[in-house]
């Protein structure tokens, strides 16, 4: 009996293993939390439109950006949000110390930016504050920030500059353990007071009650790209805190405030927010009585528009948009191109510390000349060789499409779509594969380099989601055709912790790898493909580079005219030089309910919650 | 019986102690951490590098290891790097949920195990002993996470009896009596879906006592003293097939745990195997310990309890 007992046990343990090992296995790939800039797997299936074409593709042109209204909206009503989410949010619902992309969609309902952007995210005057550029002699930039005087947080107090000026202090804290310093760091006299050195910062004048003066060490063009920390912290709420206590106090977790349309009704933690209306909203009371947001998981979305549980979603799960858009007739889909590349890099040198000691401290890259890639016509041959367009209409219904140059179409301004960048042309491959003298010295039907060495490219791509294993595979078989071999590295696929680890060490068994990047809001290369930049991960740098990369952040490049040209050559110089070549660009699709109007997904939109509302007291059925 | 249930007590703390030892090393094996996945331009490699010497992660395992029994032996997980808030604190949100999923999944797992496995005992080889059987060989081949979202879909969806995700209604005043029933309406859908699933061993397991005792000769005997045929299974069949079952509890406790990872995350239920898959997913090394570590407590106090109980009713077994 007790054998019998064990040996059962046994076997419904390796179950419980086996399920835990295909779970694990199913999402790890799954969001690392990206607020705005950071990186993105890039490995999620993505999809999306409103009429497919006869052979069931789609295309990002066909959608809408605004919601269309189906009729007048009704006074008040309330909305229920989902936010679209297989993790919970975190709850630290301030934009001082939130992280995760969740906590961010939780607080934009009570909370905004003072300052308004436009469809490129350059900043307009349209926002809560207004704000003025003077260049001063001495090199340095004041931005003057005058909020305007019916701004008030949800207590009644008005919004005041010294509020602006707390954020500053609490970010530049040695004691804050946040990740907005970058925000800050330019900031006159920022370094000194981080250090203790000085009680307060030089760089910050309140000049009076709602007007804020920042000076800035450098003129750089990304500060009118959205790059100006304009978040206030009520100060009068959070002055006596230790700042180290802030992300666990009950005013950022269980009655947070702001000054957006809504204000904090109840927190469910991790699950459900109720919101009502802020009647002295500075744009005006809101349409809506209220706002219920709840997280609904990524595999249920659909169920859940379909019986208008949830009216609108922060995003729609393209994967899923084929087999349910025809079935949900209440719903009208809307889509943009989403701010995020998945590309092919090649490694081309290393990563050098400045100090040795410190291998994660500033250094720079250095390319090596006698890289297994180093040759461009190897690596123009391999952007040659593989389809993308059909990678995208075959694991993603078109949704994704062949990318062309770095800068993305969703910055409509920088992006040139006059870039020849290669598209797929196998003959082309092949051809510049013999000329550059890769050929197939031995006659096994693999090219050999100019030396007549066998040549293996190990390639590294990341684990997760269904798409990711038939996408790598297709790669390799593309790159076979033209003659190369190349090989997943270890043979398998990485999972996402390790690919960021081994290419951030410059493994050398990494000769190429497919990683994907979330562009943020500003043009500025810098901290992806700059000399100094350690998330260059292809390690390429080159004087023409370094040149454009400073010119696209200097002060000559306030003038926007400029700043595109500047970029528009660096995009061509991209495409001559290869270190990387952009695979797939994105679209982004969120679900509105018929009974939503007023609403859109324009950056220059910029949340304006105030002016949603619902046509009816019942979401549309279908 | 004090003694063994000393004894057995005593050797249950080496084992806490290799566990926390083991779950630390696999931890801090697993590559990356909490700062791995923040691939963003704007933080710079020198940042994180700054953070990491701020919060600790830098120091060699064995003094992040006394760092953190030092605090466990205190009751101090230290903090969430995700959550930015006391590991204790966080846990507390979430075991009661989890709680009260375990609690009531349990006794729906008997619920429906009980009656099934004396039916199917009772009339083996029967067709409702066949049809019986049926259902825990389906049960066994089922994937609870699949059968955990058919469940939602039928449901949840189509049928709109249950709510579909969350632990309550949003907006509710907490401990109002509304508040209450709409916890308990949210936690049957996930609870029925896992004891359909879970009850199935305890089903087989019945069963086969059943049939086993029924030959015994002491039943031959109470059936030849002329007991009724309610009397002689009521008595005395099923009060011995019981006793397995009951050493069964403090393992089923243990199952219950794994169990819930799945269904949480299926039902949106926020519970601690949902923070679990998300901690380990995103590194957050201080939430992930402090959960192994009660999982790991609770499989090994399970266990305990198992034997306990076993020794209660059945002394022969009781260790020497």
């Amino acid at each position: 009996m007790k054998k019998a007992s064990f040996s059962k046990w046994l076997l419904a343990l390796m179950l419980v293993l086996l399920l835990v090992l295909a779970a694990c296995s199913g999402d790890s790939d799954e969001d690392t939390g990206d607020s705005g800039a950071t990186e993105d797997e890039g490995t999620e299936a993505e999809t999306e439109e409103e009429d497919p074409a006869e052979d069931g593709l789609y295309s990002i042109d066909d959608f809408e950006v605004d919601k269309m209204n189906a009729g007048e909206a009704i006074e008040g009503g309330t909305l229920n949000y989902g936010l679209v989410s297989d993790t919970v949010f975190e709850g630290i619902l301030n934009r001082v110390f939130y992280e995760g992309n969740p906590d961010f969609e939780v607080l934009k309902f009570f909370d905004e930016d003072l300052l308004a952007i436009d469809n490129n995210f350059n900043y307009t005057q349209d926002g809560a504050a207004q704000w003025e550029l003077t260049e001063n002699e001495d090199g340095t930039v004041t931005v003057t920030i005058s909020i305007r005087d019916n701004v008030n947080w949800h207590d009644g107090e008005p919004v005041k500059a010294e509020d602006l000026a707390f954020a500053y202090e609490v970010i530049g804290s040695p004691e804050y353990t946040g990740l907005r310093s970058y925000y800050i760091e330019d900031v006159v006299g920022m370094t000194e007071y981080n250090a203790g050195e000085a009680d307060t910062i030089s760089g910050l004048e309140i000049e009076d009650e709602k007007t804020l003066n920042i000076t800035f060490n450098t003129a750089n063009p990304s500060l009118l790209a959205s790059g100006i920390w304009a978040s206030p912290m009520p100060k009068h709420i959070f002055q006596d805190m230790d700042i180290a206590d802030m992300p666990e106090s009950d005013e950022v977790r269980v009655n947070p405030i702001g000054f957006g349309p809504f204000k904090v009704e109840t927190i469910t933690p991790g699950e459900s927010v109720t919101y009502t209306a802020n009647e002295d909203y500075w744009q005006g009371a809101p349409k809506l009585d209220g706002i219920t947001l709840k997280v609904v998981d990524p595999t249920v979305v659909a169920q859940a528009l379909e019986t208008g549980e949830i009216d609108l979603v922060d995003s729609f799960p393209t994967d899923q948009f084929p087999d349910v858009e025809e079935k949900l007739t209440n719903v009208e889909f809307l889509g943009k191109i989403d701010e995020a590349y998945t590309y092919i890099g090649f490694k081309l040198g290393n990563w050098v510390p400045n100090d040795p000691e410190n291998p994660e401290g500033a250094g720079e890259v250095v390319p090596d000349p006698d890289a297994k890639m180093a040759d461009v016509n190897l690596r123009r041959a391999m952007w040659y060789a593989v389809d993308n367009d059909s990678v995208g209409e075959q694991f993603y219904n078109g949704l994704r499409w062949a990318g062309t140059t770095l800068i993305i179409p969703a910055f409509p301004d920088y992006y040139d779509d006059t870039v020849e960048a290669p598209s797929y042309d196998l003959d082309e491959a092949n051809r510049i594969l013999d000329e550059a003298g890769y050929e197939d010295v031995d006659g096994d039907g693999i090219r050999e380099n100019p030396e007549g060495e066998e040549l293996t490219i190990g390639f590294a791509s990341m684990s997760g989601g269904d798409t990711a294993e038939p996408i790598a595979n297709y790669y390799i078989q593309a790159w076979a055709k033209a003659g190369l071999k190349v090989e997943l590295v270890d043979g398998r696929l990485m999972e996402f912790n390790s690919f960021y680890d081994r290419v951030e060490a410059d493994d050398d068994a990494i000769d190429i790898y497919q990683g994907a990047w979330g562009t943020g809001t500003d043009v500025d290369q810098n901290g992806l493909y700059g000399r100094t930049a350690a998330y260059n991960y292809s390690r390429y740098a080159s004087e023409e580079n370094d040149e454009l990369l400073a010119a696209g952040a200097s002060p000559e490049s306030m003038d926007i005219e400029y700043r595109k040209d500047i970029y528009k050559q660096w995009q061509e110089l991209m495409v001559e030089e290869i270190p990387v070549f952009p695979t797939l660009y994105r679209s982004k699709l969120v679900s509105a309910n018929e009974r939503v109007t007023d609403y859109s997904i324009q950056p220059s939109w910029n949340e304006k919650w105030h002016e949603v509302g619902v046509t009816q007291e019942e979401p549309v059925l279908p | 019986m004090w003694k063994f249930i000393i004894r057995r007590l005593i050797i249950t703390f080496p084992q806490l102690i290799v566990l926390s030892v083991l779950i630390f090393l696999m931890a801090q094996a697993m590559p990356g951490d909490a700062l791995t996945g923040q691939v963003d331009p704007n933080v710079s490699p020198a940042i994180k590098e700054q953070l990491r010497e701020k919060l600790g992660l830098n120091d060699p395992w064995h003094i992040k290891y006394a760092d953190w029994v030092g605090g466990v032996v205190q009751g101090d997980f230290g903090d969430s790097f995700r959550f930015k808030m006391p590991v204790t604190d966080l846990l507390e949100q979430r075991i009661i949920n989890s709680f009260w999923l375990a609690v009531v999944t349990l006794i729906f797992t008997y619920i429906i195990a009980v009656p099934l496995g004396l039916l199917s005992g009772r009339y083996n080889d029967t067709i409702l002993d066949s049809s019986i059987t049926g259902y825990t060989y389906i049960g066994f081949a089922t994937p609870l996470f699949i059968f955990a979202l058919i469940m939602l879909w039928i449901f949840g969806y189509q049928l709109g009896w249950f709510p579909t995700s969350g632990s309550v209604s949003p907006g509710l005043e907490p401990g109002s009596l509304e508040y209450i029933i709409s916890k308990f309406n949210h936690l049957l859908l996930p609870a029925i879906s896992m004891a359909l699933i879970q009850t199935v061993s305890t089903v087989q397991y019945l069963r086969s006592e059943i049939v086993d005792t029924k030959q015994k000769e002491f039943i031959v005997t109470a059936r030849a003293k002329g007991a009724s045929e309610a009397r002689v299974y009521n008595k005395h069949i099923l009060r011995n097939s019981l006793l397995p079952i009951a050493a069964f509890f403090g393992y089923e406790i243990t199952m219950l745990i794994t169990g819930t990872i799945f269904v949480e995350q299926i039902f949106g239920y926020p519970g601690m195997g949902q923070l679990f898959l998300e901690s380990i997913n995103l590194r957050d090394y201080s939430v992930v310990n402090a959960i192994v570590l009660l999982f790991g407590s609770a499989a090994i106090l399970g266990a305990l309890l198992s034997d306990i109980i076993l020794s209660i009713i059945d002394p022969r077994i009781r260790i020497k």
